[in-house]
């Protein structure tokens, strides 16, 4: 009986922490993407409050909240509502399935940094990513506006597109895993001495498109589209409704994929992977905070690279965007099934 | 004729591994790492260049006058000249060349003496598009555009310039910046660094006293 309380309890701080962790960064990683996208551009970016503008994500977060709530005239508000919390809410839950680190033990009892060590993991985190397209659908139409609308059937275009090009680009790392948990995936990288990065590039390049048509990052944007759509399909919320939605999709589905990307391609917490040699780790004296430190490098090393492209690329056409996903992506990712369970069997042993 | 252009086509090799993204990549993160070039509005300020068009001012007699036409247009509207007060003669060319002309409005008082002075001047900003007809149209070098651009104000009554208005924006000018040298920039650290031109040092005019007219 003691141990059913002791495991809520458990749970319990894993959800505070875990939704801490998600929230609170997700809002300043606002003020990371103002930063880097102002230097990009020869720009200081936000300066004034705070030093450096450190506290501009809260002033923003003030203003956004004390702003009137509008609402469009003969639009849905049930549904207008419904997407935000779809919008939320599936995004937040990926993180329950990410491994942190590895299994410790507090107090004789052995803990692992993850929610729950789902063994469908990998399954629950594209499900839960394909739930996105409903937030944006609902979005678009509840707003009863034509730009909401054409951004939000733009968005559901991409992401039907490439939910399958990135369910079938994460196939390969699964292949050689031999199972979708997420912290077992990790655990074979290491006793197979190997990021799957190394065997994997076509498959991760596939991931990288996937993420970012996902998270209408640029070269994808285009359900945003600022020149031609405005703001796409948050132009009729107002306040901390219209916050949410570039919150949950520019920064906590970078975070969340991002984190997944490096669960399957970058060996999760554990250090550097050189081929044919092994781990090396730089950080060793750290100890025991160390898989904590690895994991926290490579997923802001990515979020910084997408930062970066976003910054730089220019924008990708409607049916070119497509067409990348059905013709170029798809093909490659089914090419890289196939050679995959080719190569599966030496990298078993 | 039109000239013909052909986009070379990206090899295979460039599009199996994203040269075209890498080359835009090192440009944006050659630029990330290299200092900003902005000026912190509100806390520094750059000095405008000396041909700018900003808020309108009235220059005073002061000696400087262009001449002859001074003494010409002051000799036929019969003007009384008065040291440190505005140089203009109520010609109303300004008026005149100004595509909203109900902007300016200007009298003119004759005196004991008989002789002639301004005494409404009023320019209404709140029409103004700062196209600077008026100042070409000006014979007299009276009606000169200022660095002043900060031009907000709280009230509508603010953003009009009457004749004690404009000539105090005309005294602070000619204290400030009339005998500077007539170039689009002046010498600004920060600019030069942007621009290479501006090392290139101008001729400095020899200022006389009087405009070349």
């Amino acid at each position: 009986m003691e141990s059913v309380w002791v495991d809520l309890l458990v749970a319990v701080i894993k959800i505070l922490v875990i939704l801490g962790i998600a929230l609170g960064l997700g809002a300043y990683l606002t003020w990371v993407e103002r930063k880097v996208a102002a230097h990009i551009q020869r720009r200081p970016g936000p300066m004034v409050v705070g030093w450096h503008g450190l506290l501009q994500p809260i002033a923003d977060g003030l203003k956004l909240i004390t702003k009137e709530d509008l609402f469009p005239r003969y639009g849905n508000r049930f549904l207008y509502n419904l997407a935000l919390v779809m919008a939320l809410v599936p995004a937040t839950l990926v993180f329950a399935v990410i491994p942190f680190g590895p299994e410790f033990e507090v107090f004789g009892y052995r803990v692992k940094p993850i929610l729950t060590d789902v063994n469908v993991g990998i399954l629950l985190v594209f499900g839960l990513g394909s739930l996105a397209v409903y937030a944006i659908a609902l979005a678009g139409w509840a707003s009863n506006s034509k730009y909401p609308l054409i951004g939000s059937m733009r968005k559901a275009g991409i992401i039907i597109s490439y939910e399958v090009a990135i369910t079938f680009a994460v196939m390969g790392p699964l292949i050689l895993a031999g199972t979708l948990s997420t912290y077992q995936i990790v655990q074979n990288q290491i006793e197979q001495n190997l990021w799957y990065i190394w065997v994997q590039p076509v498959a991760f390049v596939v991931y990288m498109f996937s993420l970012l048509a996902e998270t209408g990052r640029v070269p994808f944007d285009i359900q945003e589209a600022e020149a031609e759509l405005v703001t796409g399909f948050t132009v009729e919320y107002g306040g901390m409704k219209f916050g949410l939605f570039p919150l949950v999709e520019w920064y906590i589905e970078v975070l969340t994929l991002s984190a997944i990307a490096v669960v399957l391609f970058l060996g999760g917490w554990s250090p550097l992977n050189i081929p044919f040699v092994g781990f090396v780790d730089p950080l060793f004296f750290l100890g025991p905070l160390s898989p904590y430190a690895w994991f926290l490098l490579k997923v802001t090393a990515l979020f910084l690279f997408i930062l970066w492209l976003h910054w730089t690329l220019p924008r990708y056409r409607i049916d070119q965007i497509t067409e990348i996903a059905w013709k170029i992506m798809l093909p490659l990712a089914l090419l890289n099934i196939v050679i995959t369970s080719l190569i599966a069997p030496f990298i078993w042993d | 004729m039109v000239k013909r252009m052909v986009m070379k086509p990206l090899t295979w090799i460039e599009r199996i591994l994203f040269i075209d993204f890498i080359r835009g990549l090192s440009v944006t993160i050659r630029h990330a790492f290299s200092k900003t070039i902005t000026t912190h509005y509100p806390y520094e300020k750059l000095t405008p260049p000396k041909r700018f068009r900003g808020f309108f001012g009235h220059k005073v007699v002061d000696g400087n006058e262009p001449q002859p036409a001074f003494d010409e247009w002051v000799e036929r509207f019969n003007i009384q000249v008065e040291y440190g007060r505005s140089r203009c003669v109520v010609c109303l060319l300004c008026k005149k060349a100004c595509p909203v002309p109900q902007l300016f409005e200007i009298e003119g008082r004759k005196l004991e003496n008989g002789k002639r002075v301004v005494s409404v001047f009023n320019m209404n900003l709140m029409l103004c598009t700062f196209c600077g007809f008026c100042v070409d149209a000006c014979p007299v070098d009276c009606l000169f555009q200022s660095d002043i651009h900060e031009t907000a104000s709280y009230t509508r009554r603010d953003s009009i310039l009457d004749l004690e208005t404009l000539e105090k924006i005309g005294r602070d000018w000619q204290m400030r910046r009339e005998h500077e040298p007539d170039r689009i920039w002046i010498d600004d650290d920060q600019r030069e660094k942007l621009w290479y031109e501006n090392s290139v040092r101008l001729p400095e005019p020899k200022v006389k006293g009087r405009h070349e007219w």
